[in-house]
């Protein structure tokens, strides 16, 4: 691998750019949370820092920063200021090999006296192009669970205790249907480069062989069933109501973060929606065509470039809202029905769904 | 060089990760080592080429079996005066065999084990050719690996599902 000097430069502008967005999901995911639940509940919601409320996240960010930093006298003192770095660490890298926009080429320039990009240089909006991919998001998503559990058994807390073994026993049990259900969507690209699995779906479906009859070829048509199970379980996944079992207030007062304050806890709140985050841009780039605009071909030139990122901009800001929109709609699961719908039957579901994109990609439909 | 910087600290951290595990007492602290030390590994397999090894090596070790183990562990909650202490004659002749083994084996590697790079041979490990491989070279041990596997299952399912067996024959007996 050599690199130059325009690729290492490139690099960190990507790298910067991403964190930045990452980082900032979750002041503006807070203030949607705030607002859309109380669009829901018919009230106001705050309203009074800012216009719109906007500045009541950097209220509360302020509040975390000066409240004080409590340290249980029980809890084991690594394992309980190490978790919450545990649970934040996946859900900031993930992000890396999500293709968020279509690349376009970098004309020759001629800047400060220096040729900049000769002949045209290819800009690939995505951090880590690694052929790997998916695999990867899949091993950091599954240290996160680390994160709650730890938070937990450290904090020698029977809610906490109870709290993360909920957690880890759920994180478990969903993977398998998450990870099986966008296995379909990888046998469409023949790839686990997400890059490809976007590429894959930028074209047309053309139904019953009429010619103006045509949906763009998204992952979601042929696999529907593949679709609904991958989104359910990044529900179970984030811990996001209805499936919220790892700090349930109303029996574990707040679960595995219950003896948590200050930045410590706002560390647990940053990875919560982060991972939302990942797991919207995730599901958007599997089944909903990523950065693909339906009916348009986007050009590549930097116009294309910021539409097609524009599109993926609210495909994953539309995702993110149902995450609020379910959190103050449906009421919580009982545990045990959720761990018997986890494995009996959206893990069937999902390798139901696998069979049916095998087949269809047998008879060459898709 | 920027490599052999990054080989040496994640060496470093898979030795002191497993040394942890072995020597400290709390074993909630010995399983977050181990994982620490798998992830290491699989930085190794990076740097050898075999992202794929790396991922897998992440994803099942360090995602799926470590987790099991953590939650055993936490589900039990062992206090440490429950854990019985060894004599000391039994520390000293398990550090002696542990180091002996440790150095014999690491002499024999050192002396018969190839440090360069065969040259101009293509190694691949992605997705696609260990799939083909387990598929087409492997099939026969693959499948009979899933069959034990099934047995495995079939055989825990059975230890758990104490009233299904009562029931099958027919009530009073006692499992």
């Amino acid at each position: 691998m050599a690199f130059d000097t325009t690729d290492i430069v490139l690099t960190v502008v990507k790298i910067a750019f991403v964190l930045a967005i990452t980082l900032s999901i979750t002041p503006v995911m807070v203030w949607v949370e705030r607002r859309g639940s109380a669009l829901i509940q018919d009230r106001p919601g705050p309203n009074r820092v800012g216009p719109f409320g906007l500045l009541q996240s950097l209220a509360d960010a302020l509040k975390f920063i000066l409240k004080e930093d409590v340290l249980p006298a029980q809890a084991h003192r690594w394992l309980y200021t190490l978790a919450p770095v545990f649970g934040l660490i996946p859900a900031v890298v993930t992000i890396s090999v999500v293709p968020f926009a279509r690349s376009f080429v970098i004309p020759e320039m001629n800047v400060f006296g220096r040729t900049w990009f000769e002949g045209g240089r290819i800009f690939e909006p995505i951090i880590a192009d690694v052929n790997i991919g998916i695999l990867l998001i899949f091993a950091l998503a599954s240290l996160g669970v680390y994160g709650m559990a730890l938070a937990g058994w450290s904090s020698n807390n029977k809610y906490s205790l109870f709290g993360g073994i909920r957690a880890s026993a759920q994180m478990i049990s969903y993977e398998l249907a998450l990870t099986l259900a966008a296995i379909g969507a990888l046998m469409g690209a023949g790839s686990l480069r997400l890059t490809e699995v976007v590429y894959r779906q930028t074209g047309y479906f053309v139904l019953f062989g009429i010619d103006w009859l045509r949906i763009p070829a998204w992952n979601i048509f042929p696999m529907f069933l593949g679709f609904i199970v991958f989104y359910v379980a990044t529900f179970a996944e984030t811990n996001r109501l209805p499936f919220d079992f790892a700090e349930a207030e109303a029996e574990l007062v707040a679960g595995y973060h219950t003896e948590y304050s200050s930045m410590k806890f706002a560390m647990f709140f940053m990875a919560e929606y982060m991972a939302m985050g990942t797991i919207s841009a995730l599901t958007a780039t599997l089944f909903l065509g990523g950065w693909d605009i339906p009916w348009y071909d986007e050009p590549a030139t930097f116009v294309g470039f910021l539409l097609s990122g524009l599109a993926f901009l609210i495909k994953v800001s539309f995702l993110l809202f149902v995450f609020v929109w379910v959190r103050w709609t449906l009421p919580r699961l009982k545990y045990d029905y959720l761990m018997k719908i986890g494995w009996k039957v959206f893990l069937p579901m999902a390798i139901l769904n696998i069979l049916i994109v095998a087949i269809l990609i047998a008879f060459r439909w898709i | 060089m920027f490599e052999l910087v990054i080989f040496f600290f994640f060496a470093a951290v898979a030795v002191i990760g497993a040394l942890t595990v072995v020597l400290h007492p709390n074993q909630v602290v010995g399983a977050i080592s181990l994982v620490l030390s798998f992830f290491a590994l699989a930085v190794m397999y990076v740097l050898l080429g075999a992202p794929f090894m790396a991922a897998l090596q992440v994803i099942i070790y360090a995602g799926a079996i470590m987790v099991l183990f953590l939650f055993v562990i936490m589900l039990l909650n062992v206090e440490r005066d429950e854990i019985v202490v060894s004599r000391p004659v039994q520390r000293f002749l398990g550090y002696t065999a542990g180091s002996a083994f440790g150095l014999t084996v690491s002499y024999y590697l050192l002396k018969a084990a190839v440090i360069e790079a065969p040259e101009g041979s293509i190694f691949l490990s992605d997705a696609r050719s260990v799939g083909m491989r387990l598929f087409e070279a492997y099939i026969f041990p693959f499948e009979m690996v899933s069959i034990l596997l099934l047995a495995a299952i079939v055989g825990a399912l059975l230890l758990t599902q104490r009233d299904v067996r009562r029931d099958a024959t027919g009530g009073g007996e006692t499992v």
